[in-house]
């Protein structure tokens, strides 16, 4: 008798049971002939779905649940975080000095962000719960936190700035930069004998005082590498102090850029930091900046 | 203390003579006459021995880089491999060891509040709804909640508290189960969970800070910037309809459930103009007339707010689902509002504003 069943009968087309002698049915097998009708069940019944959407049924709700607070996008902020920090406070953390160092945005910054009256207080809050968070161990970090974190980082990192180091040309010549006053001085540095020229000219017959050609050398003369290096400086505006400070403090420059380790020894010396005074105005009531015209009585 | 009672228990010999890594390394500044003298001393003594010994011990201090303030070599510290281990080693030995049950888990009156059906006097009285506030404190409009005095507080009847737990319940439901938005409200520390909670089980609103002045009566001025959205009876949004949201007025809470009236007399007396009911937990000392439905319980006990909040809570949940079974009869249980520029479904779908959905006629 041919098997009117689709699939091949490898074995007997029963079996028989070994403990109660009975008849079973055939098992089916493993391998199959594909069917010859070639058909997908109906899909299974939907019982929850909704009738189609209906204009004539709608109600207003407030888009958030934060609505009576006034400020709904940073509550359900705060709260989000909130949520976080609890799914994700069993995670090993850092000290906050090993953690990365990341610039949050400002009160102001947070304020255009959402666009609501953020109380400082409160953005304080949510700056702490994300250096709380900000504190899990890199390793383990989740990567939908640091997405979420993403959102409160400054647009630029100003830590991620990284000054460009400072080296010495092709040409052996190293560069600084000074200011003094209102002068401005481009000091370049080269080896040489001790040659020293200030727009194009000796140094004797730009400045005339002895103190001004003293200063404006004063990093070589401390470091005692006065006949190691040669100076060509490009100095303009102020008068002849200003201009030989500005000279002494990129004179130094130039010479950290060679002999970087002489930097506490030029800071002893007083070159390395720029000098911030500047000529103070003159005020309504006053004769000068500070003086006032004699006190009358009447 | 400590090392003074390990000294006796060990005997004379130990106090005369001391280890002699411990002398060695204390040699250069504490002779051991002074060890024992100042052990016979104050705990103040015996901790600056604790510092000294600190002092000796060479601590090492990993090198941190400056620029980003992280150790060197902290992704290759196996933190991540340790805290695996320590994962499976607590799925391993979690299930060893004897249970304690049943016990009170402060965190499952939050995540998982009870239901009204499960409001008992036991729960209450564990939660420490029934006590009041000392009866010079008292409001003696209170005096039928208070069931009697003592140690000089009052003891509210927590068969009465019951029963108005039960009545705020069904109130909650019922104006859920026909459309309405419940505020629920809790400013003081602590609160701000239970009710966040409680507003998400009923698809309600929360406020755990400070209630700005005039967000009902001024509301335009307030809440004005506040989004609004249209949703049909399954709760799905219905979009495009921005510009006639701008023009409608501010909403306003159907319901309001406070869990410390006293703080929020203002809230209160701005729902009263406006004919909102409310809810509130009224202590002995809080007047009862603030509030439409008191539920009187101890409004300073955390456990309590929690609890009294979470049921509630549960009671807006089951009015969300009777108004969504309802819903899916055919039963639209509230009055839906009349849109007056009639846009097809499909085009909203852009999101913008009806006139351009429907583009130039």
């Amino acid at each position: 008798m041919t098997s009117k069943l689709p699939w091949r009968v490898t074995y007997r087309l029963s079996t028989q049971c070994p403990r109660c002698l009975s008849r079973l049915p055939p098992r089916r097998t493993l391998q199959t002939t594909t069917p010859k009708l070639a058909f997908t069940a109906a899909p299974p019944v939907d019982l929850e779905s909704l009738p189609p959407q209906n204009a004539s049924n709608a109600r207003i709700v407030p888009a958030s649940p934060s609505y009576f607070t006034g400020r709904p996008d940073s509550t359900d902020n705060y709260l989000s975080l909130l949520a976080l920090l609890r799914r994700y406070q069993t995670l090993p953390t850092v000290p906050p000095a090993q953690a990365p160092r990341i610039a949050w945005r400002t009160v102001t910054q947070y304020r255009l962000l959402v666009g609501e009256p953020v109380r400082a207080s409160k953005y304080h809050k949510i700056i702490e719960v994300l250096q709380r968070l900000n504190r899990i161990h890199p390793s383990v970090m989740p990567p939908e936190l640091s997405g979420a974190m993403q959102i409160y980082k400054r647009d630029v990192d100003p830590h991620a700035t990284v000054r460009k180091p400072l080296v010495v040309d092709e040409d052996g010549r190293a560069f600084g930069v000074g200011r003094r006053k209102s002068s401005s001085a481009k000091v370049y540095l080269v080896q040489g004998e001790g040659e020293v020229l200030v727009n194009g000219k000796s140094i004797n017959n730009v400045f005339g005082r002895i103190h001004d050609r003293e200063s404006a050398l004063w990093a070589l003369k401390a470091t005692n590498r006065m006949d190691k290096y040669n100076v060509w400086a490009l100095v303009t505006g102020g008068g002849s102090t200003g201009q030989a400070e500005a000279i002494t403090l990129g004179t130094a420059k130039a010479l950290m850029v060679f002999e970087p380790a002489l930097k506490p020894a030029l800071r002893r010396a007083g070159c390395v930091t720029r000098d911030p005074r500047r000529v103070e105005r003159k005020k309504p009531g006053h004769v000068k900046a500070r003086k006032m015209p004699a006190w009358v009585k009447r | 203390m400590i090392i003074r009672k390990a000294v006796i228990r060990q005997g004379c010999h130990t106090r005369t003579a001391p280890t002699r890594p411990w002398i060695r390394s204390l040699a250069t500044e504490v002779d051991v006459q002074s060890i024992e003298s100042s052990l016979d001393n104050s705990l103040k003594q015996t901790k600056s021995i604790e510092s000294q010994v600190q002092n000796e011990t060479t601590k090492l201090v990993p090198i941190i880089d400056s620029r980003t303030h992280s150790t060197l070599k902290l992704l290759e510290d196996k933190t991540a491999e340790k805290y695996k281990q320590l994962q499976r080693h607590k799925k391993l030995t979690n299930p060893l060891g004897s249970s304690i049950a049943p016990h009170y888990k402060p965190h499952l009156l939050v995540n998982h509040p009870p239901q009204p059906s499960e409001i008992t006097l036991e729960l209450l009285l564990a939660s420490q709804a029934h006590l009041g506030h000392r009866t010079s404190h008292w409001n003696p409009l209170n005096s039928r909640y208070i069931f009697g005095i003592r140690q000089g507080i009052h003891i509210i009847s927590l068969d009465v508290t019951a029963a108005h737990l039960r009545r705020a319940c069904r109130v909650v439901s019922g104006v859920i189960e026909r459309g309405g938005l419940v505020l629920f409200v809790g400013t003081r520390p602590g609160q701000d969970r239970c009710v966040v909670k409680a507003a998400q089980l009923a698809g309600g609103c929360h406020l755990f800070e400070r209630w700005t002045p005039g967000s009902i009566t001024n509301g335009h001025q307030i809440l004005g910037n506040c989004k609004t959205k249209i949703v049909d009876e399954f709760d799905r949004d219905i979009p495009g309809y921005d510009e006639e949201l701008r023009d409608r007025p501010v909403l306003k809470p159907d319901l309001v459930v406070c869990m410390n009236p006293l703080e929020n007399w203002v809230l209160l007396h701005e729902c009263s103009l406006n004919a909102i009911p409310t809810i509130g937990i009224i202590d002995t000392d809080v007047d009862p007339t603030l509030v439409t439905y008191p539920i009187p319980a101890n409004d300073d006990s955390l456990r309590c707010v929690q609890v009294i909040a979470g049921v509630l809570g549960r009671a807006g949940e089951e009015g969300q689902k009777s108004r969504r079974e309802k819903a899916m009869q055919g039963n639209v249980t509230y009055t839906p509002i009349v849109l007056s520029e009639r846009v097809s479904t499909k085009g909203a779908q852009t999101g913008g504003s009806a006139k351009d959905i429907r583009g130039p006629q």
